[in-house]
């Protein structure tokens, strides 16, 4: 049993290291500015921004998945990425005050776009795969707009709107900010760490809530917890890197793919493939097109053909 | 020995509960001894998985008690009751793939603290919990890729994971052949015959009749009869509840009443 995963472990390692190795080699300077210690400062930041924000949005992906019992569920589909994404722009703009309450911000804006898109898609105490995820999308066309809004009328530029929407792992650390994004690092692995607590409870409730509840689980806390903890995340890591798409969709299915369902496995294994998927991603956003793309364009590429074959191959 | 000696495994006692505005069940009492397999019957709509829904917890009544084990339900710990009660449910999709194994094992969960993993003993009760229902060789298949009846057992398998001193089933052989319904009512009668308290809801009233030592005829939330088979599948109780005129015969082997439609004629012509 056991000796039959290890191939698929292992793999995940591989592509983890070797992703984090094309992400040091290849930053800003070149092949060439691995000799400068402050470019490779920069680029430690870069990589533990990628890992972070990686590892993150696959756990929250995955969690979500289980938790809704829907495959289409991410932090993206769901619009929790982009109410983030505002949350973190009003603090910023509004509060004239320095990145340090991004985060609290993007937490506060994920959590209330959490809880509205789950209201929203209950029609008659059913919450079904398609509402769920229509709301999901309509509400983060409405928050990516409202980002703009917020962004123009803050005198912001149009490429930091761009960033904040799409995403992006270029994020400019300043002494306060690296501490808190140390902090936030930290949360985010306890965070996923408290995700992987509830690895049973996920299992269980995939065979829908009151089977669930006849097992002894609290549903209702389980359900609280899951959906605090990743707009936790959701929002912590948005406010560094902006609304990155598909990540929390793909990487967890595929990890499926690997070890079967069981939220034991799927939940750290996403963790890997996430950061590693994500670190590639920014490789590619960073050397296709000379000043580089913001990372959603090129996670899109993968991901929207990925969701659509989701969502045939389901209904 | 006497069934009323062990004491009662559930009381009802004034329940009332609705949805929204209309009550189904307004003041409804019912005991159900321990040991005793108690059948639940009737048309569509008549409160039969609601009943259910109220005796597991997963529905709190507006008025009344639900006492499990001479126990007031709401005063018992989830995890406890999961440990007491065993429920199959008439739907049981799975979201996920999950190997037969693993839904088993999920019955273990009252059993195992959050940071626990399913250790040897585990691992052997849901073993012959799958062995109880003739499905140990399912094991490493898929959930969603085995027959209908082949998941009803391992659905059933998984509560009994549970050591369940009462089992609460809801249309456990619907949709299933006779060959599987056959198997199914062996593995209930095995197990009322090892002291299990066993419900079970069903519209299958010539089943009932069979092996349950006592029937409920419910009927828009009231129990329009609940006595031995004899007295409940009746000829006039049948026509007055579900308002068709049936033919009641008796089982060869066992005498019990079993129910016959007349044919249905295209009198709209």
């Amino acid at each position: 049993m056991r000796r039959r995963l290890l191939p698929g472990w292992a793999g995940l390692v591989l592509l983890f290291v070797f992703a984090a190795a094309l992400s040091l080699a290849l930053g800003p300077g070149g092949l060439a500015g691995t000799n400068s210690s402050a470019v490779m400062n920069l680029r430690l930041l870069r990589l533990a921004l990628g890992i972070v924000a990686g590892g993150v949005l696959a756990v929250v992906g995955a969690s979500l998945q289980g938790l809704l019992q829907n495959p289409l569920a991410d932090p993206f589909t769901l619009g929790v990425a982009s109410g983030a994404a505002l949350g973190a722009s009003l603090t910023v703009v509004l509060g004239r005050v320095s990145g340090a309450f991004a985060p609290v911000g993007g937490f506060a804006g994920a959590l209330v776009t959490m809880l509205l898109v789950y209201a929203l898609a209950r029609v008659r105490g059913r919450v079904t795969v398609t509402a769920l995820v229509l709301v999901g999308v309509i509400m983060s066309f409405l928050f990516s707009s409202l980002v703009m809004l917020v962004m123009i009328l803050g005198r912001r530029t149009l490429g930091e709107a761009v960033y904040m929407m799409m995403g992006h792992l270029g994020t400019v650390f300043t002494g306060t900010t690296a501490w808190l994004f140390g902090a936030a690092a930290l949360l985010a692995v306890i965070g996923c760490g408290w995700l992987f607590s509830l690895s049973r409870s996920l299992d269980i409730m995939s065979s829908g809530e009151e089977a669930a509840e006849t097992l002894g689980v609290d549903t209702q806390r389980v359900t609280r917890t899951v959906f605090v903890l990743s707009s936790a995340l959701v929002g912590m890591t948005v406010s560094f890197t902006g609304a990155i798409s598909f990540i929390g969709l793909v990487v967890p299915h595929l990890v499926r793919m690997l070890f079967g369902p069981a939220h034991r496995r799927v939940i750290p294994g996403s963790f890997l493939a996430g950061a590693g998927i994500l670190l590639l991603s920014d490789v590619l956003a960073r050397n296709i097109v000379p000043g580089g793309l913001p990372l959603s364009i090129v996670t899109a590429l993968v991901g929207v053909p990925f969701f659509i074959y989701l969502l045939r191959s389901r209904l | 020995m006497n069934e009323r000696d062990k004491g009662m495994a559930i009381e009802l006692s004034s329940l009332s509960f609705g949805y929204g505005e209309r009550l189904l069940f307004e003041g409804f009492n019912l005991d159900v001894a321990a040991g005793e397999f108690l059948g639940v019957i009737g048309p569509n709509g008549a409160g039969k998985s609601t009943l259910l829904k109220l005796m597991a917890g997963l529905l709190k009544p507006g008025q009344g008690s639900v006492r499990i084990h001479e126990r007031e339900l709401r005063t018992i710990g989830r995890t406890e009751l999961a440990r007491t009660v065993g429920v199959v449910l008439q739907e049981n999709p799975f979201a996920f793939d999950y190997t037969v194994a693993d839904v088993v094992m999920m019955g273990r969960n009252p059993y195992l603290g959050r940071f626990a993993r399913p250790g040897r003993q585990d691992r052997q009760i849901a073993a012959s919990a799958l062995e109880f229902v003739d499905a140990l060789f399912l094991s490493d298949e898929r959930i969603n890729a085995i027959s209908a009846g082949e998941r009803q057992r391992v659905v059933l398998a998984r509560a009994l994971a549970q050591e369940p001193k009462i089992l609460l089933l809801d249309e456990a052989t619907s949709h299933l052949d006779i060959a599987h319904q056959q198997m199914i009512a062996r593995i209930l009668v095995e197990l009322n015959r090892q002291g299990r308290t066993i419900v079970l809801l069903s519209h299958d009233l010539n089943l009932a009749a069979l092996y349950c030592s006592r029937i409920l005829l419910l009927d828009k939330g009231r129990a329009a009869a609940c006595d031995v088979p004899e007295r409940v599948v009746t000829a006039e109780l049948i026509r007055s509840v579900y308002g068709l005129e049936p033919i009641v015969t008796r089982h060869p082997e066992t005498g019990r009443p079993q129910v016959m439609l007349p044919v249905a004629t295209g009198s709209r012509g």
